[in-house]
C-alpha cells in the first residue's frame, strides 16, 4: 500500500513544474553556470591584465639610469609606456591616485651614483593592490633590474653566487593534495548538498501536505481504508527522493563542470578530485545525506500540516533555510574539527565528517556518532509529524 | 444501515474563537447527544442551516474525525473502534471534493481502487460501467485539471462509488453546482437507493429534500431538532411550504 501511494505521489509531484526546477533543473544547471560565469570573467580579467600596457610614472627624466633600466625590460614581460615627471613628485601621485598612471617608481636623485659606488639605496615602487595584476608585473620589473644589478656587483667583487648562498631554502607542504582539497574545499561540497537537499524537500512537502488541504483532496483520502502512517510514509518517502535527487543533480553538475569545463588545469589535482569523486564516496556522502533528508523532511511535514495555504507554508518553511545553513557554514571555517562535541551538533556535524571524508582523516568512530545523532533526530522528527498528521484540527480546514 | 446513539463532538476554543463566540467556555459542543438511524434502500436527509453540525456529524461517520463520546454502527461494524474496517463500506462525497489534478480519470480510479483494496478484475469491470454509465471516456485520459466542472464532478462519483460502498454519504453533495451537474448528483442517489444502498445526505436545499428523502434529521446548533420519515413531516406540517416549515422546526 505504502508503494501505490508512493508511486502515486511521486507521479504528480513529477508532473509538478515548480518541484521540477527545485529538484532537477536548478541544482543540475548551477555549477555549470556559476564555474562557466566564474571561470569565464576571471581569465578574461587575467588575460586583459597581461596584456595590458601599463603607464609608468618615473620621477626622473627619460634618460635616467632607472627609466633606461625599464625600457631593456622584454615587453614579454607585459607591455608599458614610461612617462617622465621631471621631480614633480606630487604631481606624479595625483596621478597615480586619479588613475591617470598605473605603477610609479620614486627613487633617489642619487639613484645611479650609489650603485655605481655600490652603496644601498631607496626605489619605491607604487601602485593600486586592487588592480588585478598590477601586483605581479611590478614584482616582475622591479626583480629584473634588481638581479641585474647584483650580478653586475657579484662580478665587480668577482664573488661566485654560488658560494655566498648557504644553503637553498625549500618549503615543502606534507599534506597530501587530498588532505588539502579536504581543507580547503571540503566544506563546501556538503554545504551545497544540504542546501540543495533542504530545497529539494521543501515544495514537494509543502504539495503534498499543504496542498492537498488547499484543494480538499485530504477528507476524501481519510475515508479510505488506509492508516494515516501510511499514508505519512509514502509521501514522506517522495519528499526524501526529491531531496536526494536535487543533491545527487548538484553532484552531478559539479562533476560534469570540473571534467568539461577544464577549471582545474594540474592533472594531478585533477586527478585526486575525481579519485575523491568516486562511487564509494558518493555511496558514503549518501548514506550521511540520508537521514539529513530525513530531518529535513521530519521537521517540513509538521509545518506543512499545520498551515492552511502554500504561501503560508512557504513563508514559515523557506526562513528555515537560513537555520539549516547556519551550522552548515560553521563548518567551512577552517579549525572547527570533528570531535564529540561536535559530532552532536546536527547538520555541523555531517559538514565535517564530509569534510574528513574528501580529506581522508575521518575517525570512523566519530562518523557513526554523527550518523546515529543523525539517525536519533530523523526519527523524532518522523515521530512529531505522525502526531501532527493524526491531529483532526491539523488535516482539515 | 447506519446506527448512531448519542453522537457528541466537543472542540476545544482558541483565545480568537472564544472571542468570537463571545465566551469564556474552554470547549463548544459542535454535535450534541444526537441518535438515528438510516436503513438500507432509504434515503436519508440531515437537515440544518450553517454551522449547525452537519458536516460535523457526517465527518464523523465517515471516520474521518472521532466522536468525543457516541457509537456508530456501519453496516454492522463499529466505526469508532473500527474505523479501518468501517471505512470498506463508506463512498464519501462532498460539493467541495477537490481531485489530484495533475492525474487523469483512470489513474485517479486506479489510486482510489488500491487504497480500497479493489481487486483488478473489479477494477476493470466497476470502470468499464461507471464510465459508460457517467459517460467518461471521451475524456479520460485527460489530465483533471483541463476538465470542466461538470466533467470533474463525474470523475468525483466514479471515485465515490468505485468500490460499490454500501453506504454512501453526501455532504452538500451540490453544493456550487449547475444544475445539469446537480442532476447528475440527484441521479445518483437515486441510483443508489434503487440499488438497496444506505444513503445520508445533508443538504439545506429544501427543494431537493423534498423530492428525494424517505426519512430525515433536522439538526442546529449541534443538537437534534426532529427525526422521523418526510411523510410524517408533512402530515404535520403547520406552514404553507417545507421551507417555511424547516425554518420553524429550526427557531422552535
Amino acid at each position: 500500500m505504502i508503494f501505490n501511494i508512493f508511486k502515486k505521489e511521486l507521479k504528480e509531484t513529477l508532473r509538478d513544474k515548480r518541484t521540477l526546477i527545485m529538484m532537477l533543473v536548478i541544482p543540475i544547471l548551477i555549477f555549470p553556470l556559476i564555474l562557466n560565469v566564474v571561470v569565464g570573467v576571471s581569465s578574461s580579467f587575467e588575460e586583459s591584465a597581461e596584456n595590458k600596457t601599463l603607464k609608468i610614472g618615473i620621477l626622473g627624466e627619460t634618460d635616467d639610469y632607472l627609466a633606461l633600466k625599464l625600457n631593456e625590460i622584454p615587453n614579454a614581460l607585459g607591455p608599458k609606456t614610461l612617462i617622465p615627471y621631471h621631480g614633480d613628485s606630487l604631481k606624479m601621485k595625483a596621478d597615480l591616485k586619479e588613475e591617470k598612471l598605473d605603477i610609479v617608481f620614486i627613487y633617489d636623485s642619487k639613484f645611479s651614483e650609489k650603485l655605481d659606488k655600490m652603496e644601498p639605496t631607496k626605489l619605491i615602487c607604487s601602485f593600486d593592490k586592487t588592480k588585478i595584476g598590477y601586483d605581479q608585473r611590478a614584482q616582475k620589473y622591479v626583480q629584473y633590474i634588481e638581479t641585474e644589478e647584483r650580478l653586475k656587483r657579484y662580478q665587480a667583487l668577482n664573488i661566485d653566487e654560488q658560494q655566498i648562498t648557504p644553503f637553498e631554502i625549500a618549503f615543502e607542504n606534507s599534506a597530501s593534495n587530498q588532505k588539502m582539497i579536504g581543507e580547503l574545499l571540503g566544506g563546501f561540497l556538503p554545504y551545497i548538498f544540504i542546501a540543495f537537499g533542504f530545497m529539494g524537500c521543501m515544495y514537494p512537502a509543502i504539495d503534498l501536505f499543504t496542498g492537498e488541504k488547499e484543494r480538499g483532496t485530504i477528507e476524501t483520502l481519510l475515508t479510505t481504508p488506509v492508516s494515516r502512517w501510511k499514508f505519512l510514509i509514502g509521501k514522506m518517502l517522495v519528499i526524501i527522493l526529491s531531496g536526494l535527487l536535487a543533491s545527487c543533480f548538484a553532484l552531478l553538475g559539479l562533476f560534469f563542470s570540473i571534467n568539461l569545463m577544464d577549471i582545474i588545469p594540474d592533472p594531478e589535482i585533477m586527478n585526486v578530485v575525481n579519485q575523491i569523486l568516486s562511487v564509494g564516496f558518493v555511496l558514503k556522502l549518501f548514506l550521511l545525506l540520508l537521514p539529513l533528508t530525513v530531518f529535513f523532511a521530519g521537521i517540513m511535514i509538521p509545518i506543512a500540516v499545520y498551515t492552511k495555504t502554500f504561501k503560508e507554508a512557504q513563508s514559515i518553511i523557506a526562513p528555515l533555510n537560513i537555520l539549516v545553513l547556519l551550522p552548515a557554514m560553521a563548518g567551512l571555517f577552517p579549525g572547527i574539527e570533528l570531535n564529540v562535541q561536535t559530532a552532536m551538533i546536527p547538520i555541523l556535524n555531517i559538514v565535517l565528517t564530509t569534510k574528513g571524508l574528501i580529506g581522508g582523516t575521518i575517525d570512523y568512530s566519530l562518523l557513526i556518532l554523527s550518523f546515529s545523532v543523525m539517525v536519533v533526530l530523523a526519527g523524532i522528527a518522523v515521530a512529531v509529524s505522525f502526531k501532527q498528521f493524526g491531529k483532526e484540527t491539523n488535516i482539515l480546514s | 444501515m447506519i446506527k448512531v446513539e448519542h453522537l457528541t463532538k466537543q472542540f476545544s476554543l482558541n483565545k480568537e474563537q472564544k472571542k468570537e463566540a463571545g465566551t469564556t467556555d474552554k470547549f463548544a459542543f459542535a454535535v450534541n447527544n444526537i441518535s438515528f438511524d438510516c436503513k438500507p434502500g432509504e434515503i436519508f436527509s440531515l437537515l440544518g442551516p450553517n454551522g449547525a453540525g452537519k458536516t460535523t456529524t457526517l465527518r464523523m461517520l465517515s471516520t474521518v474525525i472521532t466522536p468525543t463520546s457516541g457509537s456508530i454502527i456501519m453496516g454492522g461494524i463499529n466505526a469508532v473502534t473500527h474505523p479501518n474496517e468501517a471505512r470498506r463500506k463508506i463512498g464519501f462525497l462532498t460539493g467541495s471534493t477537490g481531485l489530484y489534478t495533475r492525474l487523469n480519470a483512470h489513474e485517479l480510479i486506479d489510486y482510489f481502487a488500491s487504497l480500497y483494496g479493489v481487486s483488478n478484475q473489479m477494477l476493470i469491470e466497476r470502470k468499464k460501467y461507471l464510465f459508460d454509465l457517467l459517460d467518461m471516456n471521451e475524456f479520460a485520459h485527460k489530465r483533471i485539471g483541463k476538465l470542466s466542472t461538470g466533467m470533474k464532478q463525474k470523475v468525483s462519483i466514479c471515485r465515490t462509488m468505485i468500490h460499490d460502498p454500501e453506504i454512501v454519504i453526501f455532504d452538500e453533495p451540490t453544493s456550487g453546482l449547475d444544475v445539469i451537474t446537480a442532476e447528475s448528483i440527484i441521479q445518483l442517489i437515486r441510483d443508489c437507493k434503487s440499488q438497496n444502498k444506505t444513503v445520508i445526505f445533508s443538504s439545506h436545499i429544501m427543494g431537493e429534500v423534498d423530492l428525494l428523502c424517505d426519512s430525515l434529521a433536522i439538526i442546529h446548533k449541534g443538537q437534534m431538532k426532529y427525526q422521523g420519515s418526510m411523510q410524517k413531516f408533512r402530515e404535520k406540517m403547520s406552514e404553507k411550504s417545507i421551507t417555511a416549515e424547516f425554518i420553524k422546526t429550526v427557531q422552535a
